[in-house]
């Protein structure tokens, strides 16, 4: 696994529980998430129409897209419900000194 | 059991309940008739994506073929016209007979349409199903001055798409407001105003006295005497259920087909849902009809689980979306029931939506804003709904606060 790939999005303070952010690196944008039981990381656009996830709403491990409901699993990026019906990528997260980095393919 | 299991109508509602039957029910023969040609298809496209080519016909389909066969669903492309209810059979115009255990009716709504001279009635076009997208986006594929009679959801998305393409359109509106009176005049003028600032004229309060065809040209002349000319008319008029086919046996309709909260009809064995129906809602004590994504979808699910004996109450807050321009318009819940309105936000940028509460209890709510922007609030008042929750106003007024504060107690 090599070093570089690895991106710092920010603290782990800058996210509330049951909450998420917005990150955007180069021409890319994705959503890191606070759950219960640690932080995870998704794809920041909704595969059913171009419309930013960070305005959506996060229940337990799912998020929902703020355009039409399209809900998707934040843990492994299963759309769960029309319109929405093409998964979401998910992307690894680790936390080292209190930071949260993502791993970018 | 092994039982005929029919759905007579393929659209939203009718294949959601199919593949609900199935999940349940591994047994018993499902079949879809379906007067058009197609698998079951989303239609909110139709009026926006698809008109702008950024969907496609293979998009729109909610499955394919192969999902149907692996679930061992029928689909038959056939227009249902006559039923005998009495000895559970539907004929077809060819006299095929389909006998059914049990009935699915998910026939959806129609367009109503204007009331035309006769050498005109094929000169205005309606959008409800994709053969009638494809004509539309082919015929203004040559055409400049574009005419929508009717301000409601579906022309002014038409008006949307059209503008988008480069057209030049006008809508013709009877009422005093756009979206009519369900929509708070405040969001509908919002709305109006990016139809206009996007360079869409928009005529309120006038209604169509006459068209006159001259050269291919069209004239519609107003109730004030004004002239419009125009290459093509578009009519989006309103809908009503299509339930022309039940109108002279003994099941119940009353603005569509009277159902309980389990999608019974006044008929044993005989279920409606979506469109067509019109529903008892536990929450809000009434009746309804509602004609939305989401409810055919739910409804239609609900409604395969009490085909197939699972007895399951419907109790869905009723929640919509209109998608024009770069604004994304919600409804939640009833707005026509209410003893107070609270509104929150005051810009399109940020979202602006108004609560409709009575005894400090959310019936439901509607917003606007640039697209993403009321969503997640929208979202949460639905919830707030359906759990019946006192509210702090407070924090229901003041977008600073966040909404899931309130969930959380
Ligand atoms: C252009 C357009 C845009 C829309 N946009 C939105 C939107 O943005 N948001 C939203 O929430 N909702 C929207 N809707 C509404 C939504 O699509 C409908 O509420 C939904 O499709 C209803 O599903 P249904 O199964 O009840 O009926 P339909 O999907 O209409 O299916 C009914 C089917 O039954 C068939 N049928 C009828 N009679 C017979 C018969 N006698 N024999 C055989 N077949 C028959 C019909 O041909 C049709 O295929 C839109 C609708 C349209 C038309
Ligand atoms: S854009 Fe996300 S569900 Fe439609």
């Amino acid at each position: 696994m090599s070093e570089e790939n690895w991106i710092e999005v920010g603290s782990i303070d800058s996210i509330e529980e049951e909450d998420l952010i917005r990150f955007d690196h180069q021409d890319k944008t994705f959503c890191v998430y606070k759950l219960t039981d640690g932080f995870y990381a998704t794809d920041g656009i909704c595969t059913h129409e171009a419309v930013h996830l960070e305005d959506g709403l996060v229940m337990d491990d799912e998020i929902e897209c703020p355009m039409h409901q399209g809900i998707f699993n934040i843990k492994s990026g299963e759309a769960l419900s029309p319109p929405a019906c093409e998964d979401l990528k998910t992307y690894p997260v680790k936390v080292d000194n209190d930071k949260i980095f993502i791993k970018i393919d | 059991m092994k039982n005929n299991i029919i759905i007579l109508g393929g659209g939203q509602a009718g294949i959601y309940a199919a593949r609900e039957i199935r999940q349940n029910d591994s047994e018993s023969n499902i079949k879809i008739l379906g007067e058009e040609n197609l698998l079951p298809y989303e239609r909110p496209p139709l009026s926006k994506d698809f008109l702008l080519d950024k969907k496609n016909e293979e998009d729109l389909y909610f499955h394919s073929s192969e999902v149907l066969k692996n679930e061992n669903i029928e689909f038959e492309n056939i227009l249902i016209n006559k039923v005998d209810f009495e000895n559970k059979k539907l004929f077809a115009k060819n006299d095929d007979v389909y006998s059914y255990d049990s009935l699915l009716i998910s026939t959806g709504s129609e367009n109503k349409k204007l009331s035309l001279d006769d050498n005109l009635k094929n000169d205005v076009y309606y959008l409800r199903n994709l053969e009638e997208a494809k004509k539309i986006k082919e015929i203004v594929s040559n055409k400049n001055k574009i005419t929508i009679i009717g301000g409601g959801f579906i022309g002014l998305e038409i008006a949307s798409s059209l503008c988008q393409l480069q057209k030049k359109v006008t809508v013709i509106e009877i009422g005093n407001q756009l979206m009519g009176r369900i929509i708070p005049k405040q969001i509908a003028d919002l709305v109006q105003n990016a139809h206009i600032e996007h360079g869409n004229e928009i005529i309120l309060n006038k209604q169509i006295e006459k068209i006159t065809k001259k050269n291919g040209i069209y004239e519609i002349l107003l109730n004030d005497n004004s002239l419009i000319e125009t290459n093509f008319i578009i009519a989006g008029i309103g809908s009503t259920p299509s339930v022309k086919l039940f109108e002279n046996t003994n099941l119940k309709l009353d603005n569509g087909i009277v159902t309980n909260q389990f999608c019974e009809t006044s008929i044993k064995d005989v279920y409606a849902a979506g469109d067509v129906s019109n529903f008892y809602h536990p929450l809000y004590e009434r009746n309804m009809r509602l004609e939305s994504y989401q409810h055919a979808q739910n409804h239609g699910i609900c409604a395969g689980k009490n085909i197939a004996g699972v007895k399951t109450e419907y109790s869905s807050i009723p929640w919509m979306w209109s998608d024009q321009f770069n604004l994304n318009l919600q409804l939640t819940g009833i707005c026509d029931d209410y003893d107070e309105i609270i509104e929150r936000g005051n810009d399109i940028n940020n979202g602006l939506i108004y609560f409709f509460l009575k005894k400090n209890k959310i019936r439901g709510a509607c917003g606007v804003g640039i697209i993403g922007k009321v969503g997640r609030d929208i979202r949460i008042t639905s919830k707030l709904t359906e759990k019946d929750t006192i509210v702090d106003k407070q924090i229901l007024s003041d977008q600073n606060l966040k909404l899931n504060k309130l969930i959380q107690k």
